[in-house]
This record gives C-alpha cells, sequence and structure tokens, in this order.
C-alpha cells in the first residue's frame, strides 16, 4: 500500500466506526482522538478493524503510535507494504 | 477444536449487544436461548390478537444524535447501528406523587428544578449543587459501597426529597432494598433525570428484530429453544456447554448472561447462592383501554411514580403485592408517537417472590385477581375511573419473570451484589448483563459490549 492508500483507509475505518465523523478541517499532525471527538472504546475499534481488514496484531504498547493520522501512516507503512 | 470460538448463553439484549460486538470482529459466535423468542426480561407474546411487550416502559439514557460520548450514542456506534436512522420518541412529562406533594419532570432538566424550587425552596441551591457533583462522579471505578441514602441526606437535608428522587431511580434500577450503592445511584440518576425517557418507534419486536437481524448480518448465529443445562469445565478453563437435549457444544470462551445464581448452578461454581439471590420483584398489569382518558392533570403524562405512604418502602412486601407505591405508564404518551389501536396502561408493583411461589394454581389465580383488583384501587385514586371497562388485561408476576427468564426468585434487578469485572472461577467464562451491574435496556446493552471488549477481543 502507498502512504496515501494507508491515509484512506484509516479515513475508513474511522468513517465505519462513526458514521458522523468529519473529514473536512482534520489536521494530520494532531490527535485524531480530540479532533473527530472519540473515546477509548472507538479508538480500540481502528486497531480491531486494522485486525480483522489484514490481520494486523497491533500490541497494546504500540496504539500511542496510532495517535495522529500521519503517525498512523508512517507506523502502518512498513507493515502494509505488501498488503 | 472447539466448535465455537463464543458460545453466549441467554439472547436478552445484553447477550445479542454481546453477539453483535464479537461477530463484527470475525469472533463467529453462537447464542444459545432457552425460548422461542428474543429478549428475556424485554420481550413480547401475543394474546387476543394484541401484541404485548413485557419490559420496556421506557428506555432511559436518551441523547439526541450527534453528541458522541452519551452512553446511547455511544453504543449505537460500539453496534455499528446508525443513530441517525433510529427513530426516537422522547416523553412528554412524568410526575413522582406523594401524599405530600408531587413533582413533574422531563427530558429537560430545568423542569425538575423548577419544581424543588416551589415545593422545596431550601433545598433547591443544594439540589443544583447535587447534579453537578453527581454529573462529576465516576460511577465505573471500582469502589466499595457506599450509602446513597447518606450521600442524599447529607447534600439535601430533606428526607421526603430524597424519597421522591429515589423512587423512580430505584425502580427502574436497584436490585437493593431501602437503600442503593452510590455508584449504581449516580448511573440511574444520569440515565433519568439527565439524560431521561424514550422509546423507539414501533415496540420492543422491531428494536429486537433490528438487533437479530444486524447480528445475524455480521455472521452470528443463534439457537432457539436450546435450553443450557450445563457448562463443562476443565480445570481452570470451561470446555463448552451441555444443552438438556444432552448436545454437547464446544468452544474457546463462553460468555453467560442468565444471572451470577443461574450461571453457578450450571458450572457448580461454589458460591453463597442467597447473597446473590435479589429479593425485589414485581407484578405487573396491562390493560388495554378503547381510549385514554385522564383527569385534566394527569393528562398527556408519559410515566407516574407514586407512593401513597408518607415514607417509600422499597423493599420486597409483606403481603403477595404492595399497591401502596408503584408505576403508572402510558406507553403511548411519548412526542410523536401515532396512535393506532387500543390504548395501553402498564402498572407495576413490587411483590413478595416466596407468597407467589408458595401459591397452588387455583391459590395462584386467585392472588393473581385479587392483586389485580388492589392494583386497579391504588391507580383509581390517581387517574379515577379511567382505567373501567378494559378491552383486555393481563399481568404477569414474579414466577412469570422466573419462568421466562430464569432470573432466580424473580428478581428483576438480579443479585444485590455484582461482579463489574464479569470474571468468573474460570479464565475462560465470563458473565454480563444484569448481574455485571449495568441495568435496565441501555445497559444490559453496554455491560454485553464491555464484557466483550475486555475480554473478548484483545
Ligand atoms: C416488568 C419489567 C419492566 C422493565 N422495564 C424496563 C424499562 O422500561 N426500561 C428499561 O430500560 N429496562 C426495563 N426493564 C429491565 C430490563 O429489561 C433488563 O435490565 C434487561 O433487559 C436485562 O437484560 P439481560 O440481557 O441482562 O437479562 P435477560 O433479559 O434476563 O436475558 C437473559 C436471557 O437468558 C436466557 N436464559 C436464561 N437461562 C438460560 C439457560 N439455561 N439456557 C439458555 N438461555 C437461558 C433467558 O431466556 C433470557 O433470554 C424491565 C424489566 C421488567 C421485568
Amino acid at each position: 500500500m502507498t502512504r496515501d492508500d494507508i491515509k484512506y483507509l484509516i479515513l475508513d475505518i474511522i468513517q465505519d466506526i462513526d458514521d458522523e465523523a468529519e473529514f473536512d478541517n482534520l489536521d494530520e499532525d494532531k490527535p485524531l482522538r480530540d479532533q473527530l471527538d472519540l473515546d477509548s472504546m472507538d479508538f480500540l475499534d481502528i486497531v480491531m478493524e486494522l485486525r480483522k481488514r489484514h490481520k494486523l496484531q497491533i500490541p497494546e504498547e504500540d496504539y500511542p503510535q496510532l495517535a495522529t493520522l500521519m503517525s498512523c501512516v508512517n507506523y502502518l507503512e512498513p507493515k502494509l507494504k505488501d498488503a | 477444536m472447539p466448535d465455537h470460538q463464543l458460545i453466549i448463553i441467554g439472547g436478552g439484549l445484553s447477550g445479542l449487544a454481546a453477539g453483535i460486538r464479537a461477530a463484527r470482529f470475525g469472533l463467529k459466535p453462537l447464542i444459545v436461548e432457552q425460548h422461542s423468542l428474543p429478549g428475556g426480561l424485554n420481550s413480547y407474546y401475543f394474546r387476543q390478537g394484541h401484541l404485548l411487550e413485557t419490559g420496556l416502559h421506557a428506555m432511559t439514557n436518551f441523547a439526541p444524535p450527534g453528541l458522541k460520548h452519551a452512553p446511547l450514542n455511544r453504543l449505537f456506534r460500539q453496534l455499528q447501528l446508525s443513530r441517525k436512522e433510529f427513530t426516537t420518541h422522547e416523553q412528554i412529562e412524568s410526575e413522582v406523587i406523594f401524599p405530600q406533594t408531587s413533582l413533574r419532570f422531563s427530558n429537560d432538566l430545568n423542569l425538575l428544578c423548577e419544581e424543588i424550587a416551589v415545593r422545596f425552596p431550601a433545598a433547591i441551591d443544594r439540589f443544583r449543587a447535587l447534579v453537578k457533583e453527581v454529573d462529576a462522579y465516576d460511577p465505573f471505578a471500582e469502589r466499595p459501597w457506599q450509602s446513597a441514602r447518606a450521600f442524599l441526606r447529607s447534600r439535601l437535608a430533606d428526607p421526603l426529597l430524597e424519597d421522591m428522587l429515589l423512587l423512580p431511580l430505584m425502580v427502574y434500577g436497584n436490585a437493593e432494598e431501602d437503600d442503593m450503592d452510590l455508584g449504581q445511584f449516580a448511573i440511574m440518576f444520569r440515565a433519568v433525570f439527565l439524560e431521561g425517557f424514550f422509546r423507539p418507534s414501533g415496540t420492543i419486536k422491531d428494536l429486537l428484530e433490528l438487533l437479530l437481524a444486524h447480528y445475524k448480518h455480521f455472521g452470528g448465529e443463534i439457537r432457539f429453544r436450546a435450553p443450557v443445562a450445563q457448562i463443562l469445565h476443565e480445570g481452570e478453563q470451561v470446555r463448552g456447554i451441555r444443552l438438556q437435549s444432552g448436545e454437547e457444544l464446544f468452544a474457546a470462551a463462553v460468555l453467560s448472561t442468565v444471572g451470577i445464581p443461574g450461571t453457578a448452578e450450571m458450572s457448580g461454581w461454589p458460591l453463597q447462592a442467597s447473597r446473590y439471590t435479589g429479593r425485589m420483584s414485581f407484578m405487573e398489569t396491562i390493560t388495554l383501554l378503547p381510549e385514554l382518558r385522564l383527569p385534566p392533570e394527569r393528562s398527556g403524562k408519559t410515566i407516574i411514580f407514586y407512593n401513597q405512604k408518607e415514607r417509600l418502602a422499597y423493599h420486597r412486601p409483606s403481603g403477595p403485592i404492595d399497591a401502596s407505591w408503584g408505576v403508572i405508564c402510558f406507553p403511548g404518551n411519548f412526542h410523536g408517537m401515532l396512535h393506532d389501536g387500543p390504548a395501553q396502561v402498564r402498572v407495576t408493583n413490587a411483590a413478595n417472590y416466596d407468597l407467589w411461589r408458595q401459591a397452588d394454581e387455583a391459590e395462584y389465580l386467585r392472588l393473581k385477581e385479587v392483586c389485580g383488583q388492589q392494583a386497579g384501587a391504588a391507580v383509581r385514586k390517581i387517574l379515577g375511573d379511567c382505567c373501567q371497562h378494559p378491552l383486555f388485561q393481563d399481568s404477569f408476576t414474579p414466577l412469570t419473570i422466573e419462568r421466562y427468564t430464569s432470573k432466580c426468585a424473580g428478581a428483576v434487578y438480579g443479585s444485590p451484589v455484582k461482579i463489574k469485572s464479569g470474571k468468573t472461577p474460570w479464565r475462560n467464562l465470563f458473565i454480563a448483563g444484569t448481574d455485571q451491574g449495568y441495568l435496565g435496556i441501555v445497559g444490559a446493552m453496554l455491560s454485553g459490549v464491555t464484557i466483550v471488549n475486555q475480554h473478548l477481543l484483545k
């Protein structure tokens, strides 16, 4: 997957989790949770969706790496390079 | 290899919600339900061509779409159900009626504040401070039991106001007698006074069908008429279940929603059953009328919580029922509900399980008749003759509740002692639903979701 593919994947997952999510003013370098008003239960769902869709196991200690859209892309790029 | 990754015992609201959550993330769960219908405590039946609901006076925790952190909306996101497409009807106005005075409330907290300002002028500032305190309280943190009554006494210093506020909260969600845990009080205070009552459009049948279809859409399986007799285990692990038919099904994990006493009986969990058997049970009478003609001062009310004595006696009555306090619900009186067909009135009173249990068949029928009349007389004092000449009347008792849900002793709110972690002595057996600590329809569903998140998805 390219970096853009990964970005769309994450946005698609968030849309799936929250059909009211608005991405218009999303800052890629700011925490997703604050901007989208997500809670820890929603956040777990991003991890769960990645597991379901791409068989990715993300250990709990790595969750902070999924904080912003950009950090998600950086973290997932090597893991999804063959996807 | 086990046959299933997860077996869920019970197709009530907690079991269905747990199932949806598990199936959504590919766990391929199987729900086994003893009855031919889903819903458990909140289900329905047909009599003389009428669909009658059991439970569902109202759902608590109202929140409009968009309020992301509200429990209701969070629940919908977790289940991946669209909140926007779920039509809700808010309550019109409810009332707590005591001999001394009455208090009206709605989903707008201002109404309750105005009423308290008029009837309890000395307490209104204290009440506003209490609202702030409860709003900031974290009811989910693990703490030792604390008395809600002691808390209210110290904050409001008014025993009558204390009783009047407690009546709706206790009758809609307290497994203990006379007092309640402060955490449970905070959950119920928010659910009822800060968020409020609503009904989904349609009946409980529509809601259950929505949940069931969603569950199946994610690949979940359900078997009806499949009562579980035993939970099979070996060492620290459970292996699966044995149905009453003798059939054995194996699973990597089992989630039980039948309550602590029922789960203990099926698994041989050595615990003192009496400690986990609730004493609060109820009788409910459903009356269908050609039309609802309430006296002017009560017209348009959604739910009336009444007490005809000086103090509130929230405990198991000494007679078969205690008609001196209870709930009168008008399921048609919600904003924007369509009125076709007969009007409904539902009356709920505390009941003594043991007395109903001891009765033989003839005595049981006689009790039903006598208690129905007692409840009717109590209602007449408040509503006048509006419930005369019903088209249809039926009532259910603690035994009906026990028979249809297996809730030990017909205890609607389950065990007075909850197991919030959902854990049991077996590493892969968990409990969810009423005895995990969240009550009511929204609560039961959140419980199912939370336990699956904590123990099965991570
Ligand atoms: C009269 C009444 C009115 C109520 N009104 C309201 C209301 O207006 N608003 C509100 O929010 N809440 C209301 N409640 C409370 C609400 O119904 C419950 O809190 C909630 O439904 C509990 O769900 P649960 O899944 O924990 O338990 P249950 O609904 O009891 O689910 C347990 C399920 O397990 C099944 N089961 C039991 N034993 C076995 C076995 N051995 N094998 C297989 N299956 C088994 C049962 O058949 C049942 O389907 C009311 C309850 C009652 C009784």
